[in-house]
């Protein structure tokens, strides 16, 4: 089987890259760019702990294979802080305990950039809606709205 | 996943030339969320090659030339739902795509995908059908327009030739006076696949009296159809209640006379009737919301 070359940004770093074609863009990021924030849950589309953006969009990096992310650029929970300073919806999910074990975590921030970067100023629904997607089986996803609302006021 | 060939193709026609090339021994890979997940089993055959089709920007969009709805084959069904034209002339797709998996399934998923997977519970093709669909078929040597309701044969497996790449799905506009409706019950709200769902069409005339209707049931019938012998109990006739309740109970009967009694049975005869039942009465505004249905006994 022979390599694919890709050129693709990932938090704003540009890589040119040979990769095996039949990885899923889930284990490219967590073992050849050991960016592990990306959590590896089922692996079949159902719990959106390996949320990342694609061209700004949410999507399940488990059912992505790495050669369809070039000329793309993906946005990973590592990409979420600037400058040594962490995102809003960070910092809110920590003051509104909305981390419990965690392992939902990166995903739930990633589903809920891709709505306020869309949609600045989402009513409870549409957060729900957004993060539908996610699963979380520690908080019961209270806190997680909340902190969600919090950054949109 | 097991070691394949990749190939990415930016046009139709260059994807159609590798299909005559491998014909079987290739696999379509459009938004991957089915193909992925098979890929993945230990125990279903690897494809020699992948064909990777998601960059044709061709194959993507949604137009609106003279009274018809066109959509390419790589349309996403987050871009269905915020589709204006597909809300204004086909809500009934609307309603569909809008409840399929999750917004991540929904950004990465295409219609495309949808129907050639030929999965039992595709919910975008009830609505398609009874929109009187129609999908072009491409090869290297031809280009054939067929109806979508004589694509399948049975589930997950359907009438294209493997060296075939579905290029766009088109179907007539629904006009303002024609009311649609989708209902899907599945196990909760997000990520379920439907275990049943209904795709109405209704039209009236100015007296109210019925004039068409088209009922397509998903994930009920082996293949899908319109279930004429319950559309022709409403022509002519005016909504109410016990109309829409004999027609959702024509449905039910024509599932079990295609399927027989089996375990579900008990569950799904009583069901898909009400679900009809609801549909239809979605279409001519005496159910409005989905909220609605939460109670199936009344
Ligand atoms: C967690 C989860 C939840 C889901 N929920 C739902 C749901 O609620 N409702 C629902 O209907 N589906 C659901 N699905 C199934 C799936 O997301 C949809 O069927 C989707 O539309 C498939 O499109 P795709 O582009 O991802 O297809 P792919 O996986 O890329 O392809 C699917 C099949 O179609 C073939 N194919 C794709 N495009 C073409 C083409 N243009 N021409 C010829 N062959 C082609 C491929 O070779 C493959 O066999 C779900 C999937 C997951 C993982
Ligand atoms: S690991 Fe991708 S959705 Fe669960
Ligand atoms: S905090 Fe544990 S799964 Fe969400």
């Amino acid at each position: 089987m022979s390599t694919v070359t890709i050129n693709t940004k990932i938090n704003n770093r540009k890589y040119s890259l040979a990769v095996a074609p039949n990885t899923t863009l889930l284990h490219f990021l967590r073992e050849e760019l050991g960016l592990t924030g990306t959590k590896c849950g089922c692996e079949i589309g159902e719990c959106g702990a390996c949320t990342v953006l694609l061209n700004g969009e949410a999507v399940n990096s488990c059912l992505v294979l790495v050669p369809q992310i070039d000329g793309k650029e993906i946005l990973t929970v590592e990409g979420l802080a600037k400058d040594g300073k962490l995102h809003p919806l960070q910092e809110s999910f920590m003051d509104h305990d909305a981390v419990h074990c965690g392992f939902c975590t990166p995903g739930m921030l990633m589903s809920a950039k891709a709505l306020l970067d869309k949609n600045p100023d989402p009513d409870e629904k549409e957060i729900r809606t957004a993060i539908s997607g996610n699963l979380c089986r520690c908080t019961g996803y209270v806190q997680i709205v909340d902190a969600i609302k919090e950054v949109v006021k | 996943m097991k070691p394949f060939e990749y190939r990415a193709v930016h046009s139709v026609e260059e994807a159609v030339s590798v299909l005559a090339e491998y014909g079987s021994d290739a696999r379509i890979l459009a938004g991957g969320t089915d193909l992925l997940i098979e890929l993945r089993k230990q125990n279903v055959k690897t494809p020699k090659v992948v064909i990777d089709i998601s960059f044709i920007k061709e194959l993507r969009g949604i137009e609106s030339p003279n009274g018809t709805v066109m959509l390419q084959s790589l349309t996403t069904h987050s871009e269905i739902v915020n589709s204006k034209v597909v809300q204004q002339y086909a809500s009934l797709l609307t309603g569909a795509a809008s409840v399929i998996g999750s917004p991540q399934i929904r950004n990465k998923g295409t219609v495309g995908g949808n129907i050639m997977n030929a999965a039992t519970c595709a919910d975008t093709v009830p609505p398609l059908i009874a929109l009187g669909a129609k999908i072009t078929l491409k090869s290297k040597t031809n280009s054939r327009q067929i109806d979508l309701s004589d694509l399948f044969i049975k589930p997950y497996q359907t009438k294209a030739k493997p060296e075939e790449i579905l290029t766009e799905i088109q179907f007539p506009k629904l006009s303002s006076n024609v009311k649609s409706s989708f209902i899907k019950l599945g196990r909760r709200n997000a990520l379920s696949i439907s275990r049943l769902s209904v795709a109405a069409i209704l039209t009236q005339d100015k007296n109210g009296k019925i004039t068409d209707a088209r009922i397509v049931p998903g994930a009920a019938l082996p293949v899908w159809r319109r279930v004429t012998e319950a559309e022709i109990l409403l022509i002519g006739k005016k909504p109410s209640k016990e109309l829409f309740t004999a027609a959702g109970q024509k449905v039910s009967e024509v599932m079990i006379s295609h399927t027989g009694r089996r375990w579900s049975t008990e569950y799904k005869e009583p069901v898909i009737a009400t679900l009809v039942r609801r549909a239809l009465e979605m279409c001519v505004g005496d159910l409005k919301d989905l909220k609605d249905l939460k109670d199936l006994k009344d």
